[in-house]
């Protein structure tokens, strides 16, 4: 699917949490996790952005670890604040969807 | 951070001295971005450029982690290094210094109208 990316924009940060919330991983396999799922468009720099967003919220818990390729790399897990974010981030979906699956079907 | 060193803007000079140096390192593709970069969040640096410093470590942070993951600069960045820049440097903390200079001219421009009676 192409072109989703005005679609996408304010739920990427919700779908980083849930990523990161599964397990501690760093920028670039989010990226590649965004693309396994279909999201074909998202960048790496994107990702990075909201990274530093959620660090800069104080929403993950960040830690250097070496790699074997090049540099340290940061990896990310979700904090007690993290973890609130994303439960509000499903919350406010399932409202959304719900409402936008009701006016197709032409329901009230 | 000393006395001196504020003054004088020597600890700016040698972190960027610093950031330079990793920048050398990295691949053609990746240096050409770099200075794009740089020239992108400039507008976004205060009086002193301090607050900028994170931004640019951040910045080359990514630069450095993409190049070795054997990554191209256009997968990376896609097409849009000042749409890269703005969202590296938005969010809280970085006001920019036309920010700063907009809000002292309208408060002049209130105080004026203030004792005018306007």
């Amino acid at each position: 699917m192409e072109d989703l990316t005005e679609m996408l924009k304010g739920t990427l940060e919700g779908c980083v949490l849930e990523i990161i919330g599964r397990e501690e991983t760093y920028g670039y396999a989010i990226t590649r996790r965004l693309n396994e799922l279909g999201f074909a468009d998202v960048i790496d720099g994107t990702v990075y952005t909201i990274l530093l967003r959620l660090e800069r919220n104080g929403l993950v818990e960040v830690t250097k670890r070496p790699s074997d390729v090049g540099p340290p790399r940061k990896f990310y897990a979700l904090n007690d604040a993290g973890r609130t974010e994303l439960a509000t981030f499903w919350a406010k979906w399932q409202y959304v969807s719900s409402r936008i699956d009701r006016l197709r079907e032409g329901g009230r | 951070m000393s006395f001196w060193e504020t003054i004088t803007g020597s600890d700016l000079t040698r972190d960027w001295k610093a950031f330079e140096a990793r920048a050398q390192v990295l691949p053609a593709d990746y240096q050409a971005a770099w200075e794009q970069i740089k020239g992108n969040l400039f507008p976004y640096a205060g009086f002193t450029g301090r607050d900028l410093t994170p931004i640019v470590d951040a910045a080359l942070g990514l630069l450095e982690e993409a190049s070795a993951d054997g990554l191209s600069i256009g997968e990376v960045l896609g097409d849009d290094i000042p749409g890269f820049c703005a969202a590296l440097a938005g969010g809280k903390g970085a006001r920019t210094y036309r920010d700063r200079w907009r809000e002292q001219l309208n408060r002049n421009v209130a105080r004026k109208l203030g004792r005018l009676g306007g």
